[in-house]
């Protein structure tokens, strides 16, 4: 397989989020990974440190330069997520508009990382840059309920809701929107959380419809950095070996969530000791750990249970 | 395993230098690594263009202190490549120095990148901090011939030089040297070249040993870049499995890169087409493809032991009469060398060293 995936994201010394958290299973699941790291950071920042420097515009475009002087700017896909900086954000628009005239099969798989639970925690000004220039660039994208919300305008309060905010999202730009978690209550009750999906499909016909599909995940009592990267990631490897299957797709990509997160949970535990809250240096990812999973990810069908609803979108 | 390895290399945005050849085969080897990239490069500087930046001593003094109000500056490896700042340089052994007290069992892995065919590629004034200052914190290190000379001052035109050259390095520092590749001459012909180690160890007793090994590597027709990086994080990996053990550690390390190695060249080959000599471009090696060589190296290469000779012995193996059984282990190594090397069959002397 040759894919070379261009990922613009943050790299910590230690730990798993942005470019450290999206590199190695991508790389392990044989993707070539050119990576520009947008900040270098001791670590994320919710320890109780962090110390480091960030990449401005400039410096960004300068590593650009570099790619396209030796000719070598062609991408199969390309990978962005946290960004606080709308500048540099502008930037990674610019680039990308170039990469897709360079590839018209480029696939720009979008985080658009702007908040959860109700607010954000990027600057405000980031939100007319995703909604009028990054999402109409974006193929695949993977907003949380908050930032679906956002960029369409519409709240979510029921899964009807849900489905019309994945179709705003779809005239935007992206042919692909995963709803990576709602507030929606789940079938199987208040331990699980629900994630949506929607992929636009040509029938053999010539009719466009939707592939909707739903699953229930099972919460955790932790609070995870970088598993939405990780999330990202995976999307797009198995939406690679996938292309017309978002069912098949979110299976892999949920299962390798799931394991990662368990054997993540279990060690935390063990380190922290019996009722104690673990720290977030004990919280990292189990990444090099859970190389067998993010290879070959058992789908787990007991804990996870993955219905899939097709709804015809006569568009 | 838990094993963490804290490297600080760089970063290229395309390719496998520094940090990118070090890290994923690393990682796929089990091992946690942090990783402070020095520079974020486009790509290596072998290209036609590279552009980037560079991180000064101070921020990489930033860095760490990220990491020690954090209280998560323990380490079990600390490993070092290619610098071009000695300020920076020195602000590497002030960490390295502090992090073995927080760990007195730290293994420092250094590549004491200088230069390499009689020439230095570096500014001259990293040479004094190297001598002075980095490899007396190191426990294994992998110069070139040339980087071997320069920090010892001697020369090296025999095998006897060389173990000679290797216990002056292990007087400055280490236990473990690596001399990566020499113009000594190879038993296997010119095709072949002849890399060095050096194991210095205390017994139960108390008493010292050394164990050597030598290697005789099959050239290759081609530069590649992070080559060297890739052989020092996995004579890392290998000397962690085999802390006391350097023949088996050199074994697969050599091993991983002769596979890699094989791999890049098809490939650049394909790539450039019948006659043509690949770029840098095509010349980066095929890391992710070679995971599976990675995790388990097939032994490709057999080193041998150069084991010290008394007096007695020497005579003999000069007069050529060695012991049957000596004479019989000897012709089977070089039976399997010339077998799994591929090279013609050839008759080699049992060398005194």
């Amino acid at each position: 397989m040759e894919c070379r995936v261009l990922s613009i994201q943050s790299h910590v010394v230690r730990g798993y989020v942005g470019n450290k958290s999206a590199t190695f299973p991508l790389q392990v699941l044989g993707f070539e990974v050119d990576s520009i790291n947008s900040v270098q950071f001791s670590n994320h920042t919710g320890y109780a440190h962090w110390k480091g420097q960030v990449l401005t515009a400039e410096e960004l475009n300068v590593l650009y330069e570099g790619i396209k002087l030796n000719q070598v700017n062609r991408y199969d896909y390309i990978l962005t997520g946290y960004s606080r900086d709308s500048s540099f954000l502008e930037t990674v628009v610019d680039i990308i508009q170039e990469l897709k005239k360079a590839n018209p099969s480029l696939v720009y798989v979008c985080d658009p990382v702007m908040g959860d639970h109700g607010a954000m925690y990027v600057p405000e000004y980031l939100l007319p840059v995703y909604r009028d220039k990054v999402v109409p660039l974006a193929d695949i994208l993977t907003p949380n309920q908050f930032e679906a919300e956002l960029l369409t305008g519409r709240k979510i309060t029921t899964e009807e809701d849900a489905l019309e905010v994945m179709d705003l999202l779809h005239k935007l730009g992206p042919e692909t929107v995963v709803l990576t978690s709602t507030d929606l209550p789940s079938k199987r009750g208040d331990q699980f959380l629900v994630a949506l999906g929607s992929q636009n499909i040509v029938k053999a016909d010539g009719t466009k419809t939707s592939q909707k599909i739903c699953m229930d995940m099972p919460k955790v009592d932790a609070v995870f950095v970088g598993t939405g990267d990780l999330f990202a990631a995976m999307l797009l490897a198995w939406t690679h070996h996938h292309p017309k299957d978002l069912k098949a797709a979110c299976e892999k990509t949920a299962s390798v969530m799931h394991h990662v997160i368990r054997r993540t949970m279990t060690y935390a535990n063990e380190m922290a000791g019996p009722g104690k809250r673990p720290s977030p240096a004990q919280l990292e990812l189990r990444m090099v750990q859970s190389k067998a999973d993010i290879e070959n990810p058992a789908v787990v069908r007991r804990t996870l249970v993955l219905n899939v609803f097709m709804y015809q979108c006569n568009n | 395993m838990e094993c963490r390895v804290l490297s600080i290399q760089s970063h290229v945005v395309r390719g496998y230098v520094g940090n990118k050849s070090a890290s994923f085969p690393l990682q796929v080897l089990g091992f946690e690594v942090d990783s402070i990239n020095s520079v974020q490069f486009s790509n290596h500087t072998g290209y036609s263009h590279w552009k980037g930046q560079v991180l000064t001593a101070d921020e990489l003094h930033v860095l760490y202190e990220g990491i020690k109000l954090n209280k998560v500056h323990q380490y079990d490896y600390v490993l070092t490549g290619y610098t071009r700042d000695t300020s920076f340089l020195e602000m590497v052994v002030d960490i390295i120095q502090e992090l073995k007290r927080a760990n007195p069992n730290l293994v420092y892995v250094c590549d004491p990148v200088l230069g390499d065919h009689g020439s230095m590629y570096v500014p001259q004034n990293l040479y004094p901090v190297y001598k002075n200052k980095v490899v007396p914190v190191a426990d294994i290190i992998t110069p070139n011939q040339f980087e071997a000379e320069l920090l010892t001052g001697k020369n090296i035109t025999t095998e006897k030089d060389a173990v000679e050259v290797m216990d002056l390095l292990h007087a400055m520092g280490p236990d473990t040297v690596v001399i990566t590749s020499s113009d000594l001459p190879s038993r296997l012909g010119d095709r072949f070249l002849v890399s060095l180690g050096s194991q210095r160890k205390v017994r139960p007793d108390g008493s010292r040993t050394t164990q050597r090994v030598r290697m005789e590597v099959h050239k290759v027709d081609a530069v590649f870049v992070g080559t060297g990086d890739l052989f020092a994080a996995m004579l890392l990996a290998w000397t962690h499995h085999y802390p006391d053990d350097l023949k088996m550690a050199c074994e697969k390390t050599f091993s991983v890169m002769h596979h890699v190695i094989q791999r890049t060249i098809s490939y650049a080959h394909e790539l450039a087409g019948p006659g043509r000599r690949p770029s840098p471009p095509q010349l980066e090696l095929r890391m992710v493809q070679s995971k599976a060589d990675i995790e388990d190296p097939a032994i490709f290469l057999k080193s041998f032991f150069c084991p010290p000779i008394n007096t007695s012995t020497r005579r003999a193996l000069v007069l050529k009469r060695i012991s049957p059984r000596r004479q019989s282990a000897c012709d089977r190594i070089t039976r399997d060398l010339c077998l799994v090397s591929g090279a013609p069959a050839c008759s080699i002397h049992p060398k005194v060293i």
